[in-house]
């Protein structure tokens, strides 16, 4: 089981940091304000542990205090070392601080990758040692309670998804854009547009009130909901189903389109949506949709239990469309092959009862909007030409060796598991304070004297 | 990595006896030094955190020393000489390429662009 679990992360956790880690370097990924304040609460000299701090979007917090960030990831790490931050490559397993050095320790969005309680309870232990006693814990963990995501199952596999599918149909949809934008009323006008795409005009005319947040909250909405590009609405087992039709069309319709949308006619779409001044302000506001996700709004897309339809057709067109070869989908199988290895150490005997029959959503005219924000990640990457890992770098890559590291998993936590596996199993950590914040649940725990007899 | 980073480091490599991986020997091929604003009370707030005879150890070996003593005088919050000293030991002194070696195991863990790479193996843990 253990080895299981160890691979599993390995797979599914590590190897999918490390790809996606140049994808972390825009500002999508800000510091979240109760953490902020947690790091500022810490008194001057303190010294902060931030264990999985990722590219270091924390360590920048409180001058007064010395942080050590640490994280598996080498790319991120190196990232946050360009920075000027103090970091070091390390398993959250097995921390290589002293005991009780620390005043403070951050774990965000980590303990959720670990696929067993027993190593989910490990990981906190081994943090609670490196804290001394009176030090304080925040811990933050995804949510299965969420309210623009449904989970099936605790235990799932979220996609990273760089690029969506099919991009001809956005093509309608920029013009669209690019004339309603020349509108006094940018906003709204984006806003009415938007959501006539998305066929969810109603629900967010409902649902937008007359004040300024209000408004924005319903943008919010229309790009969050129209960045769940498609995609693995699943629990670990059905990602096991591998005999699923659904589920390998999806994956060959979403490598294809990731591989020509990158190789061809690029530069020629971002100038049209740069000339249009589309580009700053669907910068904007999903810059604001992505602050209230977890970390990558547009990442994830695990939907309700309602089996998804699949339209394998417009996939088809889209691609020939461009010339594409779209007989051999090149990703598609071994990915497959890959989730065909992966076994989730909590849930192996509940795989053989649960036959789900996967789909995908493709909705035509969401879809455009999907590619809209696409375009924008893209041209982004364009223009920073230190990046030299470029969406097409990015997707060759995964079409050169794919090893289904496009799947991150996640153990979501429902609402007082944390505070349980602590209480019950960390004793030497008392909880002073839970609470629900950006999709997580999230704990502050201080570490107690423990007598020993 | 500072070598107040270094401070706080240990080994847990499998058989290390408790308390044994502490403190890291350094093997630096390239030190930098940086010039860090000096916060006296921070310094005067870090001491205690700090292993004194492993951060002394650790700055001889770099030759940084910088005239610590090898015992923590009395009253030091307000020797702004001394402190000085620490604050250029635990905050300006860098090691970019080196080795940091573990004294009970001999398990060398690399030090890559100022990044200690801490990973074991499974079989070492």
């Amino acid at each position: 089981m253990e080895k299981e679990a160890s691979q599993l992360e390995k797979d599914h956790v590590h190897n999918v940091y490390e790809k996606i880690a140049p994808h972390f370097h825009d500002a999508r990924y800000k510091a979240w304000p109760k953490v902020q304040q947690f790091l500022s609460d810490q008194e001057p000299g303190s010294l902060i542990a931030d264990i999985g701090c990722g590219n270091g979007k924390y360590l920048h917090i409180n001058s007064q205090t010395y942080k050590l960030g640490c994280d598996y990831c080498f790319p991120l790490v190196e990232s946050a070392r360009n920075d000027g931050h103090e970091v070091m490559v390390c398993h959250s397993l097995c921390l290589p601080y002293r005991n009780e050095c620390f005043d403070a320790v951050l774990s965000i969005a980590v303990i959720h990758h670990f696929s067993t309680k027993e190593r989910r309870v490990r990981a906190i232990k081994e943090m609670a040692r490196t804290l001394r006693v009176g030090g304080q814990m925040m811990i933050y963990v995804w949510a299965m309670e969420q309210k623009r995501r449904k989970f099936e199952k605790q235990d799932v596999f979220v996609p990273w998804n760089p690029s969506p599918p099919s991009w001809t149909l956005s093509n309608t949809c920029l013009h669209g854009i690019q004339k309603s934008i020349h509108q006094k009323d940018k906003r709204l006008a984006l806003d009415q547009h938007s959501a006539k795409l998305a066929g969810t005009l109603k629900a967010h005319r409902q649902a937008r009130s007359s004040s300024f947040v209000g408004e924005k909250e319903t943008t919010h909405n229309l790009f969050e909901k129209s960045l769940r590009w498609s995609l693995f609405s699943r629990s670990l087992e059905s990602v096991l189903d591998l005999s699923n039709q659904w589920h390998q069309r999806e994956l060959s319709a979403f490598s294809n389109c990731n591989i020509q949308l990158d190789e061809l006619n690029r530069g020629k779409l971002f100038e049209q949506i740069r000339q249009g001044g589309f580009m700053k302000h669907i910068s904007n506001l999903s810059l604001g949709c992505r602050q209230n996700s977890e970390d990558n709004a547009s990442e994830v897309a695990v939907e309700p239990g309602s089996p998804m339809i699949c339209h394998p057709v417009p996939f088809k067109s889209c691609c020939s469309e461009l010339g594409q070869d779209t007989k051999q989908p090149p990703m598609s199988p071994a990915i497959i092959h890959d989730c065909s290895r992966v076994c989730l150490p909590d849930l192996v005997s509940h795989q053989k009862d649960v036959k789900q029959q996967l789909k995908i959503d493709y909705h035509p005219k969401q879809s455009a909007f999907r590619q809209l924000q696409n375009r924008r990640k893209t041209d982004s990457s364009l223009q920073d030409t230190d990046n030299d890992c470029s969406m097409a770098t990015w997707n060759k890559q995964l079409q050169r060796s794919p090893n289904g590291a496009c799947l991150r998993y996640y153990h979501v936590f429902k609402e007082g598991e944390l505070v349980e596996l602590i209480e019950h199993h960390v004793p030497e950590l008392h909880v002073i304070h839970s609470y629900f914040d950006h999709a997580n649940w999230c704990v502050i725990a201080e570490k107690i004297h423990m007598w020993k007899i | 990595m500072k070598l107040l980073t270094h401070n706080m480091l240990t080994s847990h490599v499998r058989g290390v006896r408790p308390g044994g991986g502490f403190p890291l020997r350094i093997q630096a091929t390239e030190v930098k030094v940086n010039n860090v604003d000096f916060n006296q009370e921070f310094v005067a707030r870090m001491i205690p955190k700090v292993e004194w005879g492993a951060l002394v150890e650790a700055a001889e070996s770099l030759g940084h020393l910088s005239d610590l003593p090898h015992e923590l005088p009395p009253e030091y919050e307000n020797k702004e000489d001394f402190l000085r000293k620490v604050h250029h030991v635990l905050l300006e002194v860098e090691v970019m390429e080196g080795i940091l070696k573990c004294p009970d195991s001999g398990r060398e863990f690399p030090i890559t662009k100022g990044i200690p790479n801490m990973l074991l193996s499974e079989e070492e843990t």
